[in-house]
């Protein structure tokens, strides 16, 4: 059997050197009697010197001395604490402190300190804990319990001191946990899930927030915590409802310039009516009166059936938001005008795309809108001398937006026509239209948040588009359902 | 001899209103209910001034002004736009058009029209009747 022959003294001189981190051997008065070339770079000098002038630059003894304690209990201590380096810069350090037994009788007469510096670590810490604090949204770590770990600042200042409470009942005063929660969906699988949710603050006001949720920490397999990152987007809804609100405001004022365009035309030929009935009586002209009583009676009648049109449509002002599937509508529609389509040579045709999803909608609202677009798509056609003039009605949906499409190959829209067609009781129509049709569906459209355009040149039919975006459907399905 | 006014309406009231007032005022009217079949009257009434409407079906007063106003010979011809879009002293005719270089129209009138106005603008515009 071979023996195993101790390794020289050299090699543990070596090691002490070699060690990564700053060694130093001090003796019960403070003294400094060895030290590693590590700690000699970092301290600076150190024979001679007493260890709390070496660590600290002090001239008396450190007020909680570990080294003390060592010697005392004769156990090894682990602190950290806060030095100067040899270039006058702090540096947080941790360190560990053991006795060294040289004498008999147990007897310490040294101890050595083995430190290292954290500086580095520790800044980071510092700076992530005023990134988690300071960053402009709410978040909190919470476990699967759902208790909040966790809470930035932004967080509780909204939602008040909440550590150990269970989110739910913190965000929304719930007893239970929120439907559709997007914490639970991570906890199953692990991914980033976002969600947008109102929630209750410490003072009960409404707060809107969009959240995200991640996986903090994975324990083997499973998430052991999620990360809840919430944005406060009340202000942004409170926008977007304002938004929503100027458009119906600014529809209702256009609404009535174009009252009173389509009243002035009605009183230029009660005007022309009497005009013309009090020449024929300065001339005793039968003839003449009965024209002109012809145009006071038929300008009469044309006030009433602009009255009777102009209840309708100031008719409700929120429209009735229901939730039906969008499709039904244009295949509707598409019944309703086959025939009478047909009858004048003109062929309708509906393209409805397979992925429409059901969306709150005013049904009769809607209904009024097609019907208005389909009858004015029909009307072109008529007025254009082509053959094989087609309407198309579609539905599709693009970027979160539902759009109606009526589209016809007609006569087309003039340019100052185009500009004006949606804000007066614009008629093209001659003595048949009030000119109410585009403003009642603009209207309808504005009222469900949407927009309608006209896209046409003349001569090249007109396609009109209603896009209605789902969001904002949403919302105000939401509102309709809060105020009931 | 009579001047000449056109008149531009698709509104049949409008234009046996406007040919009883400008009648019996002394001159002698043309009426026409289709912007896009204007071009043509203009060429063969040739008229003194016209009376043009904004809003018709086939075709915009507006599309007929700008044709007029390109045309070498009737080009001139003075034009009141009357019209229910229009209000009077307060009528920003480039916002109705794409091209800003197309001259303003001599005078334009709101409905319903005021006679007297009517007359004395297209007095201005074309000289004085004297009725026998």
């Amino acid at each position: 059997m071979s023996r195993i022959n101790k390794p020289p003294d050299a090699i543990y001189k070596e090691l002490f050197q070699q060690v990564p981190y700053n060694v130093a051997v001090i003796d019960r008065d403070f003294n400094i009697v060895e030290a590693n070339q590590n700690f000699r770079d970092y301290f600076g000098r150190w024979r001679n010197k007493k260890c709390y002038s070496v660590y600290k630059k002090l001239d008396k003894p450190c007020k909680h001395c570990p080294a003390m304690e060592v010697f005392k209990k004769k156990q090894s201590v682990v602190f950290d604490a806060v030095g100067i380096d040899q270039h006058g810069r702090n540096t947080h350090y941790v360190a560990q402190v053991f006795p060294l037994k040289t004498g008999n009788r147990g007897k310490i007469d040294y101890l050595m300190e083995m430190s290292h510096t954290v500086t580095e670590t520790d800044r980071w810490q510092q700076e992530y804990q005023i990134l988690f604090d300071r960053v402009p949204c709410y978040i909190t770590v919470i476990g699967e319990d759902y208790r909040i770990v966790r809470a930035n600042e932004a967080f509780r200042e909204n939602f008040g001191d909440v550590l150990g409470q269970h989110c739910y009942k913190v965000y929304k005063r719930r007893n239970t946990k929120c439907p559709n929660c997007p914490a639970e969906k991570t906890f199953k699988d692990g991914k980033v899930h976002h969600s947008t949710q109102q929630g209750i603050g410490k003072t009960g006001q409404k707060i809107h927030y969009a959240v995200s949720t991640s996986a903090l920490m994975r324990d083997s397999d499973r998430v052991a915590h999620v990360i809840e990152i919430s944005d406060d987007i009340t202000a942004i809804r409170k926008l977007e409802q304002d938004v929503i609100e100027a458009e119906r405001l600014a529809a209702v004022g256009q609404t009535v310039a174009g009252l009173a365009h389509s009243i002035k035309n009605i009183l230029m030929g009660l005007e022309g009516g009497k005009y013309i009935v009090s020449l024929g009586l300065k001339k005793n002209d039968k003839e003449q009166i009965n024209q002109g009583w012809d145009m006071l009676e038929r300008n009469f009648d044309k006030t009433t059936s602009l009255v009777k049109d102009f209840l309708s449509f100031s008719k409700g002002r929120l429209p009735e938001l229901v939730i039906i599937n969008p499709a039904d509508l244009v295949y509707e529609i598409v019944d309703l005008y086959k025939d009478i389509a047909a009858q004048s040579g003109i062929e309708l045709k509906c393209e409805v795309s397979s992925k429409i999803k059901s969306a709150p909608l005013d049904r009769d609202g809607i209904h009024t809108c097609l019907t208005n677009l389909v009858s004015n798509a029909i009307d072109a056609c008529l007025m254009s001398d082509k053959k094989g003039t087609e309407v198309v009605i579609s539905l599709t949906e693009r970027r979160d937006k539902l759009i109606f499409e009526v589209s016809d190959n007609g006569a087309g829209i003039d340019y100052e026509i185009k500009k004006k067609i949606f804000t007066t009781f614009f008629t093209t129509k001659g003595g048949e239209g009030t000119g109410l049709g585009l403003l009642t569906t603009r209207k309808i459209v504005k009222e469900h948040g949407g927009n309608i355009k006209v896209i046409s040149q003349k001569g090249k039919g007109a396609r009109f588009r209603m896009e209605f975006p789902r969001k904002r459907l949403a919302s105000l399905f939401k509102q309709s359902k809060e105020k009931e | 001899m009579k001047k000449k006014i056109l008149i531009i309406d698709d509104e049949p009231d409008v234009i046996t209103y406007l040919t009883a007032v400008l009648t019996s005022n002394g001159y002698k009217t043309f009426a026409v209910s289709d912007a896009k079949d204007a071009m043509e009257s203009v060429k063969k009434v040739k008229p003194d001034l016209i009376c043009l409407d904004i809003v018709m079906p086939r075709e915009t007063g507006i599309s007929f002004y700008s044709k007029l106003r390109e045309d070498k010979k009737y080009g001139n011809i003075p034009v009141i736009i009357i019209s229910g879009v229009v209000e009077t002293g307060n009528f920003d005719f480039h916002s109705y058009v794409a091209d800003d270089k197309l001259p303003l129209p001599e005078s334009y009138m709101e409905k319903p029209i005021d006679v007297d106005n009517l007359i004395k603008t297209i007095e201005d515009l074309t000289g004085k009747i004297v009725l026998n």
